[in-house]
């Protein structure tokens, strides 16, 4: 495959650094400012290409129209959405990811077509969420065209699911418990695993299901 | 397109001098206009008779564009220096709250051509400036 990624912050250094460790890809990484291109060059070489990654003249140059996948993943929603929208329809890239640092635009980045989208709130939260344990639902990425999203909830004392294997929880329908990263590491669950106070769980479920969800892993929310 | 329809509710994003300059127009007009900028220093273009709203806010922003009362806007100009901030702005307007009439400003020729495509009223200065230099240099040749 051929990979293009628009944008060279600590997303886009991240995900090349991945990507150059899967064999068969050519990635190649396209950054506007000239001296943080230079800065990635020293290190990743010759993939690092400077330029403005929403230009159609320049996407031609490096090559778009036979890329597979585009990844824009600026700090700028506007030059993530353009570039998307570009790939697709000047380029025909078959599939697009963008990044969305403001999460009020997801629902239009999915409506204009961009297959995949990141958003950096919901990572950024995950943060503060460390320092701020009443925050015990995070969302971490929506899945395009469903109402389902994937979600982090911390387990906390008083919540329901302590001490209980997962097959007694009476989840809401649609409710996947996908991921607990607890002090033994990450693991997918089985139904007689138990939950413990301080494990995060990952999981997928219906947007209209978050409260009782939150309820049932996390424990009651606190009133301040 | 008929004729201007005199008191249309107008947002424009981006007092610059294009944006200063088509504000006082329309303003003299009759609408009722609205200019959006993110630097409040931007306003200095227009004059303190100036009958419109001026706002400190970003296009891109759903908040200012609530704020601009977005939903009862009929028009909608995007005016602001970055293309694709345009762009964003223009799609957003359309798309989520149903502005009727949205124009955009897209320095680059290309991607102004690819969203007219897509729908956006876009126009170029960049195209139209090579063609009145490229004028300019054989008038009365």
């Amino acid at each position: 495959m051929y990979i293009i990624i628009v944008g060279g912050g600590a997303v886009g250094h991240g995900l090349a650094l991945e990507l150059q460790q899967m064999p068969d890809h050519e990635v190649a990484i396209v950054e506007l400012s000239g001296s943080r291109a230079g800065q990635l060059r020293s290190e990743l070489g010759e993939m690092v290409v400077h330029g403005d990654g929403s230009e159609i003249a320049f996407l031609e140059r490096v090559g778009a129209g036979r890329a597979d996948l585009l990844l824009a993943v600026t700090a700028d929603d506007g030059a993530n959405l353009v570039t998307c929208q570009v790939a697709k329809h000047w380029f025909n890239i078959k599939r697009t990811i963008a990044r969305v640092n403001d999460s009020r635009n997801e629902a239009l980045f999915l409506r204009l077509g961009v297959d995949s989208i990141v958003s950096a709130a919901g990572a950024v939260m995950a943060q503060i969420e460390a320092s701020l344990p009443e925050h015990t639902i995070i969302p971490l990425m929506a899945l395009e065209g469903s109402r389902l999203h994937v979600v982090d909830i911390r387990v906390q004392a008083g919540s329901p699911a302590v001490g209980r294997p997962l097959r007694e929880m009476q989840f809401p329908p649609e409710v996947l418990i996908s991921v607990v990263i607890g002090k033994q590491g990450a693991v997918v669950p089985a139904g007689d695993t138990v939950l413990q106070v301080g494990d995060e769980v990952i999981a997928v479920i219906p947007r209209e299901s978050d409260a009782i969800v939150r309820e049932m892993i996390a424990g009651p929310t606190e009133v301040k | 397109m008929a004729g201007e329809v005199p008191g249309m509710r107008i947002l424009i994003m981006g007092c610059g001098r294009v944006g200063a300059g088509l504000a006082t127009q329309l303003a003299n007009e009759g609408h009722d206009v609205t200019v959006l900028d993110t630097d409040a220093f931007a306003f200095r273009r227009l004059l303190p008779t100036f009958a419109g709203h001026r706002l400190v806010g970003s296009g891109t922003d759903d908040r200012s564009l609530v704020e601009a009362r977005i939903a009862e806007t009929d028009c909608f100009i995007a005016l602001a220096s970055g293309d694709n901030r345009n762009i964003l702005a223009s799609q957003k307007a359309k798309e989520i709250y149903g502005v009727k009439t949205v124009v955009t400003r897209v320095r680059d020729p290309l991607r102004s051509e690819m969203f007219g495509r897509l729908g956006l009223r876009t126009f170029s200065p960049t195209k139209v400036g090579v063609t009145l230099a490229h004028d300019a240099i054989f008038q009365g040749a």
